[in-house]
């Protein structure tokens, strides 16, 4: 244990005394999680550009456009009063959704007549494109109940025989977990799950390539100490700044950037717990096999946004090729993305979870097994030659 | 004799590029991401989103009811197009228990006495719960389900009225004289594939480039080489000018497979000229070159400088808009996004490939990548010209 | 007597080059053997396989009784002093003896023993890149000897170093042999080797060249070496001078 100990602490002196080491372990994951917050604090798209082209400009049309602009998620731009310029904005970005009244509304209206308001919106960002839609189904059955009780009313209808037309078959449209459909919600813990995984692989990968880079590799190999010991001090630094960087991030998303966060205590430090294991000694044994820091550096930040694509964590699992889908399960990312949504944001206990519980233990495992038991004995390092940044160094001006 | 010197230079130049070549060949882990990085992307995330439409959103309908109207209802329901009814469950906790499993994102629950209260003309609800934790999910769930609802809603009216005594022509139009017709525009199938995949696939080349560009001076300097070269009396203008000629030439070599299986094989869209989009896609990669060189510039070591790049590119895809919008961010978000060149190619390539808003307004676009990559490589080369 | 290190047909290859073809070499104890090579002829491959740090192609190596190639228990009587350096950069002279003390088990004691021996008092503090070569050297070595080892394997150890380094590391290298300990030394200056006092410890000199290991007395590897040399100044012509 003392060679254990001996191990963890001076590794935390190097993490320590190598300064962007430091900010890599104790900064960046919090930075990361800063700006992504920042980005998606609002989560919820308000005041999208709308413009109003009113060709009637009658009572009804009229009453269309209150509808539009009584919405809280709209905000209409003044000045486009033509198809034309409607184009011209969608075309340029200055509004992202528009209704055209066409000319003569009321009047074909009243004489009881087809006519239709259109309504458009740019669906080149789907972010746009989907809530946009849902806002516009929102006003515009909101306007048509009010259409339909003001022309009942009309017709001298009493208020009790206009709400039974207008509530006979009401449907209660609830919508669970995320009611305002939050992007933050959505989108936030899975980030931060990647930026957990990516940042800790990232530290922990360069442990043993340092020492390979500096030569002092030869020292634990040639010394009577155990693989597993090595194994175990090397990462425990690492895997308590993990776990600890793992809290740190779901506490600032509860609290400062006020995304849900529900869920039972014990299992989200339970999987954190199986999370970073698995990082830890996943990154550990990528770092006895890669040639050098670069080649790591260079992988691993590469890597980060296909694993977020392919985990199903945006686009549903459902939807995704199954030989995708396969592939993205062997990653860990894929299995604490689900979970993490599954616990922080729809407040699900254990038996909701047995898959990702039981997939990230193997994975724990299986990862430490490897890392535990690694060879002391190294395939000697070939002359560097031609071949740049393949060998045990790199390019640096010290 | 100035021809002479001029053709010495030229050769000097050429002898650079070629080596140059050599060096980023024999950098094995660069020469895979070079040449297989941005290609391995397109196709999985191609593959990823080869659904393209989010339609069939999983949905279970309980019918508590089990009368002729009920199974009317439900068969409405089954048969709109982005709703796929994938369980007929007997009781509401199933469906809360099929919600919290994950196994459909909408439940529709028929209440008992839902004949008999619709024939009575007494108000009866139906249960509609859509899981709202994947956003892509829920809205588009939502969407469906709104339009749903408010035709049954509109029917049920009608015959009310109807049964009121009231003329079924006068019922009819007062729940349908307004009508509204939605049009999506720029990508009316409401395509994801479209949407993200092309995207996605540069991002993954700007990462890689980002990578060969951090190596740009760091990779001489930090060489033993380095003083074998200074020895030479090589200027260091014309030796990095050549090396640069090199590394841009690349990034738009391997961009054009990428383009090739994008807009000829998997036929995503383009709406402006491919030479247009070529042209803004060399812009860019002249402003990504030039940031990249930046950073080699100050780094001590080629570690350092690719962690210093990738700092920049990674988190870029998510800063610049392109899909949360940028218009949604906190103004000093907005503001820093923009000193970012992947900002202005990602919003470009946006307009670009859905709208073809015209030179104009593409003007400035081009002339902030212009003006980024000529400010980063003066500070560079001052940068270099000092150490 | 059995002896401490036993290699048998011993072949290295790093990529598609043979390093080490068939070596055969038995080390006794109480015996300093010199391993001599010139750059790149394969004596840090060879020592690295003595280690145990290094897989090798085929071939047996026996080490203080153990299989080299698997057994990690022999690691506890062995001391290496590598070519490079390999001492922990990052940190000062102290911290790398405590830290090795505790890598190889060894006791306070002996730690504070090696730094007395080694006159290192002074430059504990400092950190490892900031020590002159011949400090360096007494370092790596009085870490080497941390644990009592009973075989030291030295890689180049006295590559340009100031004399009185040179005196101390020489003095403790007769003090470990005479106490009972093995050693094994590279070096690859002959006429350096000749004109120094490692001449007169060293037992045997074993010739590595092309793969190859030819064990020699000393002062047979020193006429070979003068042979090869008078050979080359005749055929350029300078001996007529």
């Amino acid at each position: 244990m003392k060679q254990v100990a001996a191990i963890a602490y001076y590794e935390m002196v190097h993490i320590l005394k190598d300064k962007i080491l430091l900010l890599l372990v104790f900064a960046v994951p919090l930075l990361y999680a800063s700006l992504c917050g920042l980005v998606y604090f609002s989560g919820i798209l308000t005041d999208i550009p709308l413009a109003v082209v009113d060709l009637d400009d009658s009572r009804l049309s009229r009453e269309v456009v209150e509808a539009f602009e009584n919405s809280p998620h709209f905000q209409v731009v003044p000045g486009i009063d033509t198809y034309a310029g409607l184009e011209k904005g969608m075309k340029e970005g200055t509004v992202r959704a528009g209704v055209v009244i066409p000319e003569d509304f009321e009047a074909i209206i009243t004489q009881h007549r087809n006519t239709e308001v259109l309504t458009v919106y740019d669906a080149s960002n789907l972010i746009w494109g989907f809530n946009i839609r849902k806002y516009t189904l929102e006003v515009i059955s909101t306007f048509n109940a009010r259409y339909t009780a003001t022309y009942l009313a009309g017709l001298g209808l009493t208020e009790r025989e206009i709400s039974n037309a207008l509530n006979n078959v009401r449907s209660n449209i609830e919508v669970w977990y995320n009611p305002t459909y939050s992007y933050a919600n959505y989108i936030l813990m899975g980030l931060y799950m990647i930026i957990i995984q990516q940042i800790g692989l990232l530290c922990v990968s360069l442990t043993i390539t340092r020492e390979k880079e500096k030569n002092s590799w030869l020292q634990y190999l040639c010394s009577p100490v155990a693989a597993w010991k090595i194994f175990l001090g090397k990462s425990l630094p690492y895997f308590l700044t993990n776990l600890m960087n793992y809290g740190l991030l779901l506490c600032f998303a509860r609290s400062v950037v006020l995304v849900k966060v529900e869920g039972s205590t014990l299992l989200i430090l339970l999987l954190g717990l199986l999370y970073s294991i698995t990082i830890t000694s996943a990154g550990f044994y990528l770092s006895l096999w890669a040639a050098n820091s670069l080649q790591v550096t260079r992988y691993l930040l590469l890597l980060s946004a296909p694993f977020f694509m392919i985990s199903g964590y945006c686009w549903p699992p459902t939807h995704i090729p199954e030989f995708i889908n396969n592939t993205a399960r062997l990653v860990p990312l894929t299995w604490m993305a689900e979970a993490s949504r599954l616990v922080t944001v729809k407040n699900l206990g254990a038996p909701y979870l047995v898959d990702n519980i039981l997939a990230l233990t193997v994975m724990a495992l299986v990862s430490t097994f490897f890392a535990l038991t690694f060879s002391k004995r190294r395939n000697p390092p070939a002359p560097g030659g031609l071949e740049v940044d393949c060998g045990n160094s790199y390019p640096k001006r010290d | 004799m100035q021809n002479k010197v001029v053709s010495s230079m030229l050769r000097q130049c050429l002898a650079v590029m070629r080596r140059e070549v050599y060096y980023l060949w024999r950098d094995k882990g660069l020469r895979k991401i070079l040449l297989a990085g941005s290609l391995l992307g397109l196709l999985v995330f191609y593959a990823t989103y080869s659904a393209q439409v989010l339609k069939g959103i999983p949905t279970a309908i309980v019918d508590l009811d089990c009368s002729r109207e009920s199974r009317q209802l439900v068969e409405d329901i089954s048969n709109t197009e982005n709703l796929k009814v994938v369980a007929n469950p007997g009781s509401f906790a199933e469906v809360e228990e099929l919600i919290q499993r994950g196994e459909v994102v909408v439940g529709v629950v028929i209440p008992e006495n839902y004949a008999k209260s619709v024939s009575l003309r007494r108000q009866v609800n139906l249960a509609v719960i859509i899981d709202g934790s994947n956003m892509i999910y829920a809205t588009n769930a939502a969407n469906t389900v709104l339009a749903i609802t408010g035709t049954i809603n509109a029917q049920a009216g009608i015959k009310t009225l109807i049964a009121g005594g009231m003329h079924p022509d006068q019922a009819r139009e007062a729940f349908s004289s307004v009508t509204f017709r939605e049009e999506p525009w720029f990508n009316p199938t409401l395509n994801y594939a479209y949407f993200l995949v092309l995207a996605l696939a540069l991002n993954v080349w700007q990462q890689c480039c980002m990578l060969t560009a951090c190596m740009n001076i760091i990779g001489e300097t930090g060489r033993k080489s380095w003083s074998l070269l200074k020895a030479a009396g090589v200027s260091k203008f014309m030796f990095f000018f050549s090396k640069s000629i090199v590394q841009i030439a690349l990034f738009i070599l391997t961009v054009l497979p990428v383009y090739y299986l994008s807009f000829n094989v998997f036929k995503l869209p383009l709406a402006c000229s491919f030479w247009v989009f070529l042209l803004f896609t060399l812009a860019f990669a002249l402003a990504l070159h030039a940031t990249g060189t930046l950073v080699s510039s100050f780094s001590r070591n080629a570690v350092n400088s690719t962690r210093f790049g990738m700092i920049i590119a990674v988190p870029s895809f998510i800063l610049c808009g392109y899909t949360w919008p940028l218009e949604a961010m906190p103004q000093i978000v907005q503001q820093a996004a923009w000193v970012l060149p992947q900002t202005w190619f990602f919003q470009g390539i946006n307009y670009l490939t859905f709208k073809d808003p015209g030179w104009t307004f593409m003007a400035p676009f081009f002339s902030a990548l212009l003006v980024i990559a000529v400010l980063s490589y003066t500070a560079a080369a001052l940068i270099a010209s000092r150490s | 007597m059995e002896p401490v290190v036993r290699v048998t047909d011993l072949v290295q290859k790093i990529g598609k080059r043979i390093i080490l073809d068939g070596v055969n070499l038995e080390v006794y104890k109480g015996e300093c053997f010199g391993l001599f090579g010139l750059r790149g002829a394969g004596k840090t491959a060879l020592l690295h396989i003595l280690a145990g740090i290094d897989r090798f192609r085929s071939g047996r190596v026996e080490v203080l009784g153990y299989d080299a190639r698997k057994s990690e228990r022999f690691k506890h009587r062995l001391g290496l002093v590598t070519q490079e350096k390999s001492l922990f950069q990052d940190l000062r002279a102290a911290e790398n003896l405590d830290f090795l003390t505790a890598l190889k088990n060894a006791s306070r004691e002996n730690c504070y023993r090696v730094i007395e021996r080694f006159q290192l008092t002074d430059y504990l503090k400092l950190p490892v890149t900031a020590l002159e070569a011949g400090v360096y050297q007494r370092l790596a070595l009085a870490c080497a000897l941390l644990n009592e080892p009973e075989l030291l394997l030295g890689d180049d150890l006295f590559q340009s170093i100031d004399p009185a380094s040179r005196h101390i590391i020489l003095r403790e290298l007769r003090e470990y042999l005479a106490c009972g300990g093995t050693c094994i030394l590279s070096f690859n200056n002959m006429d350096a080797y000749s004109k120094t006092d490692l001449y007169s410890i060293i037992s045997r000199v074993g010739w590595l060249e092309q793969g190859r290991l030819t064990v020699y007395q000393p002062g047979e590897a020193r006429e070979q070496w003068e042979d090869r040399l008078k050979s080359f100044a005749e055929q350029s012509g300078e001996l007529h001078a």
